[in-house]
């Protein structure tokens, strides 16, 4: 978002692409980014602004690039725009969506909840169409939907689009997929509910999210009271992901601080091999040394287990800084799963060239082709945008006659 | 450890976890860090394990993740650590490598494949080098060029006593043939009387050698250990229960085979080891029947123990070599120091068994050759006890024993220890 208005606010025409059926990516899952702990509503908020006003603008979703053909400065795109089924003729809301009955799980929500058929990805979501997910509509639902919509707000026979554009210059901000934390098998996610992963503790405390904001456990809705913060849950680890994703540990300081503010007898314990509060951002870490009621041990949690009280956990680690092996019990635990690139699963349809974790370099291997963010290392809001920016200079560069 | 009345075990604990952050003042050594690295035994522990240790970062992973290991100061994550500072006092005398049974739990989680289970174990074997009485010994039997020397040794000493065995036999006043009722037997070439007499020597100076070594190992312990908890026999008495039932082995969870093939290996060389003993000790044995005669028929009860025990032993040891040479991730590569071991023993065990066949087919004078070659296995095996990984017989139960007798027991299950962590001050953490 960020590259495509810089790139647009002085004077480029830009094509955005975004494969959701909204824009706003990882960020706008978010409930507050670090270190000023604002909401990125209020960010997401005025790039909206920003693209609504620039007709230079031309926003795809939810789309993905079919092929790229050519060379810097002459490039030829193939897009293919998937249908929503929803025509944007009408303006639906949540009183059409209530009425009907088959499900999916609320992948904006990280599967915590569920929305029906007929859903709109968020509240402040952009483009603000409702989605229509064909494969879950139901045959009851689709005569739900006959009776009660207005003719013509949806379309089930809207065909997918295929356009081909001409291009200058491409930049590749594919972004990040959380670490599968099914993998860790010593961590028992999916196998115990109150074992979750950072991501979906920001929708937790997101006001808009499953819970409405209040920090619960999953299994039984109890208020979490004593929470763990696992660090490094599969990374720096030479069987997952051998590298540092960089914000885990910035993360995990922020969501103590959602954990506390939000209830003042919470306690919280976070387990670290290293806290890599890098820069200024160590202030923020120094700071919330002072709390009496947040921990942290020095040690690599190995084992988490069930507790014997119902729905209790208990982690086995150790205390490097000279207590021994703690079995400590807790509410809830908060995996630090760490960040894989876009690229790791699925790569782009151009012979671009990927590191060993699918990480591509900045200046790509290809002339007129830029990386940004999470596809080129793993990296928080404030250092994404920048860098968002500095590869719109680069794009308008190339189409300039530079490289 | 400013003050010399500190136990050594305040001092490895408290030098690895302040490493540099320690004031020159404060050093007992003089070094500004507290730790005077050995970088040969760094060196030297690199070649027997691997140099995956250095890749280490003291996540503590390896520690949480072991059966074995107590809450109170586990390993082998400090292990770990003093390996790689180099502090070769603090490991030779280490009681907890020997807890360890190397089921490399800790080496298949560990997240930087710095394989600490083989590192234990190739401490284990620095720990037999260094408490070895005479340490030379140590280093010949742990180092491949010496093998003719080693087994140019017992092949000598053998060699002497069947030279010297008429002359003996005259100094001793004892005819070459005893009078004792022998069929057809080896005891023409090698009398009863001669192998008694020269084995029991030998083993008499072995566990001489080996109270000596013990001795030092047990000393170092003390010195790193708090006050005993219990009496020294019952703390033997537990120890000896649960080397039988092989407990530490079921703790492991991932690695029965290993359980299975050190089982079989035990009870197989106890049941050798008991028979040998019935026979040697019958002239003085009053449970031996009358009209004893060398050698054991087939179907005599001790011949049938004999070979069961044999058999396990040639399982055991078979099962080892299987699963170590397959599965090298979890069963560990195994050094110079296993494979010897191992070697030696199928040896043993083979050349016993050719031994009892050919007699059996009454080869001449086959037999014969590999029966000496058979003693000269056997012999090898006792005499380089107290240096080889046969060793941790008794290393191994000794620390047991210690443990038993510090109090120092596996992992206890402390619920509420949340409320034990202590915050950090901030000053610490900034240092």
């Amino acid at each position: 978002m960020t590259a495509a208005v810089e790139a647009a606010e002085v004077g480029y025409r830009v094509i955005l692409v975004e494969k959701e059926p909204y824009l706003g990516g990882r960020v706008i899952r978010m409930n507050r980014y670090f270190p000023k702990m604002c909401p990125p509503s209020c960010g997401f908020e005025i790039n909206v602004r920003r693209i609504r006003q620039n007709a230079r603008i031309t926003v795809y979703t939810p789309a993905t690039v079919e092929e790229l053909a050519g060379t810097a400065g002459n490039f030829k795109a193939r897009i293919r725009v998937k249908p929503r089924y929803v025509t944007g003729a009408y303006s639906l809301d949540d009183s059409f969506t209530a009425q009907l009955s088959a499900t999916r799980p609320n992948d904006f929500n990280y599967g915590m909840d569920r929305t029906t058929a007929l859903y709109q990805p968020h509240d402040m979501a952009y483009p603000t169409d409702y989605v229509l997910d064909r494969a879950v509509l139901s045959a009851s639902d689709e005569a739900k939907l006959a009776e009660i919509l207005p003719a013509g707000a949806v379309d089930l026979d809207m065909a997918e689009q295929h356009l081909e554009v001409k291009i200058g210059a491409v930049i590749v901000a594919t972004g990040w997929q959380p670490y599968d934390a099914t993998k860790l098998d010593n961590l028992a996610f999916g196998r115990l509910p109150n074992v979750i992963t950072n991501v979906m503790m920001e929708r937790l405390a997101a006001r808009g999210g499953p819970t409405g904001g209040a920090i619960i456990r999953p299994s039984d809705g109890k208020k979490a009271e004593n929470v763990a913060f696992v660090q490094c849950a599969g990374s720096r680890d030479e069987k997952h992901l051998p590298y540092c994703s960089a914000v885990c540990c910035m993360a995990s300081l922020k969501q103590i601080r959602y954990v506390r503010e939000k209830n003042e007898n919470a306690r919280a314990t976070m387990f670290y091999i290293d806290i890599r509060t890098l820069g200024s951002l160590e202030k923020f870490y120094y700071e919330m040394l002072d709390d009496a009621n947040i921990s942290f041990v020095k040690g690599k949690v190995a084992e988490i287990s069930e507790a014997p009280d119902a729905g209790d956990l208990l982690v086995k680690v150790e205390d490097t800084l000279g207590q021994g092996n703690l079995h400590l019990q807790f509410d809830l635990v908060v995996l630090a799963t760490g960040m894989v690139p876009a690229g790791a699963a699925e790569k782009i349809p151009f012979r671009l060239t990927y590191d060993e974790h699918g990480f591509i370099d900045g200046t790509t291997n290809i002339p007129g082709v830029y990386a940004a963010g999470c596809a080129k290392h793993p990296c928080d809001v404030s250092r994404t945008t920048k860098d968002a920016t500095a590869a719109a200079l680069k794009a308008i560069q190339c189409l300039n006659g530079g490289a | 450890m400013e003050t010399a009345g500190n136990t050594v075990h305040e001092t490895c604990e408290t030098r690895a976890r302040a490493g540099p952050r320690t004031t020159p003042a404060l050093s007992a050594t003089g070094s500004p860090t507290g730790v005077e690295p050995d970088l040969e035994f760094i060196l030297t522990l690199c070649r027997t394990s691997g140099d995956y240790f250095l890749k280490c970062f003291q996540c503590g992973t390896c520690s949480a993740t072991c059966a074995l290991a107590p809450d109170d100061s586990p390993f082998p994550r400090k292990e770990m650590a003093w390996a790689n500072w180099g502090m070769k006092e603090c490991l030779v005398r280490d009681a907890d490598v020997w807890l360890c049974y190397q089921c490399n739990d800790c080496s298949t989680r560990c997240p930087r494949g710095a394989r600490p289970g083989d590192l234990l174990a190739a401490i284990r074997q620095q720990s037999v080098m260094a408490n070895a009485f005479p340490r030379f010994l140590g280093r010949w039997v742990n180092d491949p060029k010496c093998i003719p020397l080693l087994l140019g040794i017992p092949t000598a000493l053998l060699s002497l006593v069947l030279w010297l065995k008429i002359p003996l036999a005259d100094a001793l006043g004892i005819g070459v043939d005893t009078g004792e009722r022998i069929v057809y037997s080896y005891s023409s070439v090698f009398p009863h009387w001669l192998l008694n007499g020269f084995f029991f020597t030998i083993s008499a100076l072995v566990l001489l050698v080996t109270i000596v070594s013990v001795g030092r190992f047990w000393h170092g312990l003390n010195a790193n250990a708090g006050a005993p908890v219990k009496g020294l026999w019952p703390s033997i008495g537990a120890t000896l229960k649960g080397v039988f039932v092989h407990d530490n082995f079921t703790s492991c969870t991932r690695e029965r085979p290993r359980y299975w093939s050190h089982l079989l290996v035990f009870f197989g060389f106890l049941a050798l080891g008991m028979v040998t003993l019935w026979v040697i000790t019958a002239g003085i044995n009053p449970l031996m029947q009358k009209d004893f005669v060398y050698p054991f028929g087939f179907w005599n009860p001790w011949k049938l123990l004999a070979n069961a025990g044999g058999a396990a032993l040639l399982a055991g040891l078979s099962l080892m070599i299987f699963y170590r040479s397959r599965n090298t991730d979890q069963a560990g590569a195994g050094s110079y120091f296993d494979w010897t071991l191992i070697s030696t023993l199928l040896l043993v065990i083979l050349t016993g068994f050719f031994t009892e066949i050919l007699h059996y087919l009454r080869l001449e004078p086959h037999r014969h050759i590999i029966y000496f070659v058979h003693l000269l296995f056997v012999c090898a095996l006792i005499l380089y006890l107290p240096y080889s990984k046969f060793a941790h017989l008794v290393y191994r139960t000794t620390a047991l024993v210690h443990a038993e007798y510090t109090g120092r027991k596996k992992g206890r299950v402390q619920l509420a220890a949340r409320d034990a962590v202590q915050q950090p001050a901030k000053e610490e953490i900034h240092a």
